[in-house]
């Protein structure tokens, strides 16, 4: 597993690093604005907070044009970032290798998770190259708790508006709450930190090369560590934006749907058993600063839905019975849509069920399920833009709510012989 | 003169009666067949009827759009017409027989043209049904990534897709049948190719914008409809 994961040049370099307690992993592609800052901030971190602690950061890139690799090698500690900082009492590594195999996020984690097994390093952290850890106090701070061992997992969380992120409050949130029985908030989260036990387990899955894991590798993580009784935790980080993601939004959705019926499918034998939601412990300090409503572009985003939907009518009866297709394609035919939360949620449940019977066509499915999406996220938006956050932030709880109590139809569909 | 004309009556009505009594054995037997063979037809009718039911052959056809399409010919359910195709291929083979059991000059020979009929039909049908579960296949997949890719007319694209794979099959089940193979066969390829060299013409000068448009989108990875706010999304 290890030799198919590390390039000859990153092995070489590993070897000669030898063991490590805390691994910095900095995925990156095209994150030349950024990368130079989180970079130092690394730096001062392992100077300053673990001046005794072996550490390694590892900048694994995926072909970026931008130099994003040249200034990670020549970022350096500036006068301000000396004068605040100790010297670190140990060797602090930087290593910079390009990951090869299949482009995408999960060949570079793949990659990190490989090398904290080489080096037996006892925290693995994945940083976001695009932000929010600038500054040396959001590294340690996702570092501590792990190292500390008060944690297995530690997710970020993020201080949103509520009408922000649609495709989360909408599906993955409530999706993976009802399902997993976790209060978790950012199942898509791009950071995260780990123990190296669990980095070991992960790579021993049958994950790493699979479609669904392409996009959403971060869904996969979490979920595992639920499933798999590691004990996850979040902590607040400053939001960030999905302006670096190079996925279009049908791709997005796509990805995420089979990413969630994956997950489905690898854990079904915990979340079938699961019926309620356990709170999770959080680090860090919420701002409680709620950011400003994002701006959507409604009308554009109900007209696809429409058109899509319509034209692909006649292959929803696959999936939805007759009367829900006709109540969706009555609703759309309006001006103004209804927000069901019931029928949403059964929907994305039948949508869920398929998936499992017909595993050869999970594409297809996924496909049909991304008119669908537009539909709801256009109704939710516009019914929800006159509304005040804290109206809105009831309906996202109402959601979660109708998603866990649907959750035996889900079951029974899912358990029901093939 | 009067004594060769009762021979001649008698000559004949011996003939007449010998005939008679070898073609009487005959008809009973061919009676028989035939009805035992209706009844042999009928209960075939009835267990594959029951068989494919329990298998759930209705729903599986509705899945490749074969019911859909037998529905608009207004033909019966895919388990009923399989019930009925193989109570007539059943009970028209023991209809050859008791003609064949007759011995009439004209159908000599023809239960030995008839099995060698039957294995040409069932593929026949064969090559027909993997049609329609292929031109749905097609079907279903481009509407679906068409939609997808913010193609315009997706329905229509995904439909005259399915309509050609179902023509192809159409064909391909004609020949096995070697019905009017030539007539049908020249019939297609000039169809085929008029339809073809149509949509190239109205896709070249017709639509070239629209052309120019889709190979632009393509290869500059222009982002489709509804993708520009992703980050909001997430």
């Amino acid at each position: 597993m290890l030799e198919s994961a590390l390039s000859d040049t990153l092995l070489r370099q590993l070897m000669a690093v030898g063991q490590v307690d805390i691994l910095v992993g900095l995925p990156t592609l095209n994150n030349a604005g950024t990368v130079t800052d989180v970079v130092r901030a690394v730096n001062v971190a392992f100077n300053r907070d673990f001046p005794r602690v072996r550490t390694v950061m590892i900048n694994s890139d995926g072909g970026s044009t931008d130099g994003t690799p040249e200034l990670v090698r020549a970022a350096t500690l500036t006068e301000a970032d000396m004068v605040q900082t100790s010297h670190s009492l140990r060797t602090l590594h930087r290593v910079l290798a390009p990951y090869h195999g299949l482009p995408g996020k999960h060949t570079a984690l793949h990659s990190l998770f490989a090398a904290a097994e080489l080096t037996q390093a006892k925290v693995l952290v994945v940083l976001d190259p695009s932000g929010p850890a600038t500054i040396p106090e959001r590294v340690s701070e996702l570092i501590d708790p792990v190292l500390r061992g008060e944690t297995q997992f530690l997710a970020p969380r993020y201080r949103r508006h509520a009408r922000d992120g649609v495709l989360i409050t909408q599906l993955v949130r409530p999706f993976v709450r009802a399902v997993y029985g976790v209060g978790l908030d950012e199942p898509l989260g791009a950071e995260f930190a780990c123990a190296g036990a669990f980095a070991s387990h992960c790579l021993d899955r049958d994950i790493w090369n699979h479609e669904a894991a392409r996009f959403a590798i971060d869904l996969w993580l979490r979920s595992e560590a639920i499933a798999t009784g590691v004990s996850v935790s979040q902590i607040w980080r400053p939001a960030t934006s999905g302006a670096g993601l190079r996925a279009t939004l049908r791709e997005a959705v796509q990805q995420i749907v089979l990413s969630l019926a994956e997950c489905l499918r690898a854990h079904e034998n915990f979340w079938i058993a699961t019926t309620a939601i356990v709170d999770l412990p959080t680090f860090g300090t919420d701002t409680a600063v709620i950011p400003d409503s994002p701006k959507w572009d409604v009308p554009s985003l109900a007209g696809h839905a429409r058109q899509d939907l319509l034209a692909i009518s006649p292959v929803l009866t696959e999936v939805l019975d007759r009367e829900t297709v006709t109540r969706i394609v009555e609703d759309i035919a309006r001006d103004e849509w209804s927000v069901d939360d019931e029928l949403w949620v059964r929907i994305v449940y039948a949508f869920a069920v398929a998936m499992r019977r017909s595993r050869a066509g999970s594409e297809d499915l996924a496909g049909m399920f991304v008119p669908l999406y537009l539909w709801r996220a256009a109704a939710f938006m516009a019914r929800t833009a006159p509304e005040q956050p804290t109206t809105v932030q009831q309906r996202l709880d109402g959601l979660c709510d109708t998603f866990l109590r649907l959750k035996p139809a889900l079951v029974s569909g899912w358990s029901a012989e093939v | 003169m009067i004594q060769e004309i009762a021979d001649a009556l008698v000559e004949s009505w011996r003939n007449f009666a010998d005939a008679f009594v070898q073609f009487v054995p005959r008809l009973v037997a061919a009676t028989i067949i035939l009805a035992v063979g209706t009844a042999i037809a009928m209960l075939v009718r009835i267990v594959v009827h029951r068989l494919l039911a329990s298998l759930h052959f209705d729903k599986m056809a509705a899945r490749i759009g074969a019911s859909e399409m037998l529905r608009v010919a207004e033909l019966p359910s895919a388990e009923l017409l399989v019930a009925k195709i193989a109570f007539w291929i059943v009970w028209i083979g023991f209809v050859v027989s008791a003609i064949d059991t007759l011995q009439f000059g004209a159908f000599q020979g023809l239960v030995e043209q008839f099995f060698h009929f039957v294995p040409r039909f069932l593929l026949a049908l064969l090559v027909l049904a993997l049609g329609f579960l292929f031109g749905n296949f097609v079907w279903r997949a481009t509407l679906i990534t068409s939609v997808n890719a913010g193609l315009p007319g997706a329905r229509l694209l995904a439909a005259m897709l399915r309509l050609l794979v179902i023509a192809i099959g159409v064909v391909m089940a004609l020949e096995q049948l070697r019905l009017a193979t030539a007539v049908v066969l020249t019939a297609f390829a000039i169809a085929f190719g008029a339809l073809m060299l149509g949509l190239a013409i109205a896709f070249g000068l017709g639509g070239r914008d629209a052309a120019r448009d889709l190979l632009e989108q393509h290869f500059k990875a222009k982002p489709t409809r509804g993708d520009s706010d992703v980050g909001p999304h997430l």
